[in-house]
């Protein structure tokens, strides 16, 4: 069964500073230049914390804020109309107050209901999906959905990583920071793009997680736990078969054929693996909408960044699928577009 | 790097580099087993290794031939001069 339709009205999205490349960043891990350029195949991506001293230049909350502006600056969107705010991220500011308050009032919203959802590479997915809910409900008509995250809070440029694990090590080659917001609306305004279909399910029964960011408390700061854990082997083994899975649920469920899809929009894990989970997805006849090797693996912010590129491209009646799976614990995710 | 600061890694060395560096307890009989027959490999072992074989070697290694090497001894080829 197909989910009621929202639209998307605008978007906005944001990346902090300068790109940094794969020399940089080489530098400041003391690893092999070329691995990353082979290996992850990812050539740039922003860190919102200065790379040369470790100085936070923006909050999780400023870059929502920011993208959340642009998404609302545009022409057919009334900043007055925002009746909620749900945002997805896996790397709050703090965690109370919930980053997704700040935003609002960064914003100047207020008297509106705010949600945040703790979730990794599919959490901008489950936003969208609760502010769908809540357009469907028929109780609000205009919502602000966000996704963002700022990987770089790990990132200490003064930590030796000579002895990491490369459990460990591939976060800082992987990651970036950046956020992505899209107004959304009950009936079609400004871009006129239907969300006609949202994916978001926990597969993970019995699974081992393949992916662990651990918080510290004051009791725990000092324990020798491995803040990010990375499973890669189960990541590169499990995540191209459930994204075929996803792309031939969504097909089914929307009625849709494969040949139907003007563009794809595959997991962005990193250059390499979507390049590797295109190939599998096997849909030729869709264009590639991909983001990740120019903007890093940036969680919540990526489907968003993917159709902020996909609607310069958009024509009427095209169709779009987007699919993603968050390794953490194995959820399948995913979305259909299609311009109206 | 320069010639005079390369140094030869034999077989039995570059599978004690392995043990040391990844971890990996691997006995030298299975340097040349495929890597679908080696349970524990990590594809994600390959970002230590290139780092300590450039060391261990003092030349630089081939990333692109060492992704495409299906075992520990094509990587040792590479490394030591294939």
């Amino acid at each position: 069964m197909t989910t009621p339709t929202a639209h998307i009205a605008s978007i906005g999205t944001a990346l902090p500073g300068d790109p940094v490349d794969n020399a940089a960043l080489a530098k400041v891990l003391g690893v092999n230049e070329e691995w990353i350029e082979v290996f992850i195949g990812t050539k740039t991506r922003h860190f919102a914390r200065d790379l040369g001293t470790g100085t936070v230049r923006w909050s999780l909350a400023d870059l929502c804020a920011q993208a959340a502006q642009k998404a609302l600056a545009a022409p057919a969107v009334d900043p007055a109309a925002i009746e909620f705010i749900v945002l997805g991220t896996a790397t709050p500011d703090t965690l109370m107050p919930a980053t997704v308050n700040q935003v609002a009032d960064q914003l100047g919203l207020d008297q509106v209901p705010t949600f945040q959802l703790q979730s990794g590479c599919a959490g901008a997915i489950q936003a969208l999906s609760v502010g769908q809910t809540m357009i469907a409900s028929g109780q609000y008509r205009t919502g602000l959905v966000i996704g963002g995250d700022v990987c770089s809070k790990h990132l200490d440029v003064q930590r030796d990583l000579s002895d990491a694990a490369p459990s460990d090590l591939v976060n800082f080659v992987l990651f970036g920071d950046g956020a992505g917001a899209a107004v959304l609306t009950a009936e079609p305004a400004g871009e006129r793009v239907a969300l006609r279909h949202v994916l978001n399910r926990f597969t993970g029964l019995g699974s081992k997680p393949g992916q662990v960011i651990e918080w510290f408390g004051l009791a725990d700061r000092y324990d020798d736990r491995q803040a990010l854990t990375e499973d890669y082997k189960a990541i590169e083994e499990r995540v191209p078969v459930m994204a075929v899975e996803i792309l031939w649920e969504l097909l089914g469920e929307l009625d849709w054929e494969a040949d139907e899809l003007d563009y794809l929009l595959p997991p962005q894990l990193s250059g390499r693996m979507t390049r590797r989970i295109t190939e599998e997805l096997g849909v030729p006849t869709a264009e590639e909408i991909s983001c990740v090797a120019d903007t890093g693996n940036n969680g919540n912010a990526l489907p968003f960044l993917q159709i902020e590129k996909l609607l310069g491209r958009m024509g009427d009646g095209h169709k779009a699928l987007a699919v993603a799976v968050e390794s953490s614990k194995w959820i399948k995710a995913g979305f259909a577009l299609e311009k109206i | 790097m320069t010639d005079s600061s390369t140094a030869v890694l034999s077989l039995d060395d570059f599978v004690s580099l392995v043990r040391d560096e990844i971890g990996l307890e691997i006995e030298p009989e299975q340097v040349a087993v495929d890597f679908d027959e080696l349970p524990d490999w990590d594809s994600l072992y390959l970002l230590k290794l290139v780092t300590a074989l450039e060391l261990a070697t003092g030349r630089k290694v081939a990333v692109g031939k060492v992704l495409e090497a299906r075992s520990l001894k094509e990587i040792h080829d590479v490394a030591v001069g294939g």
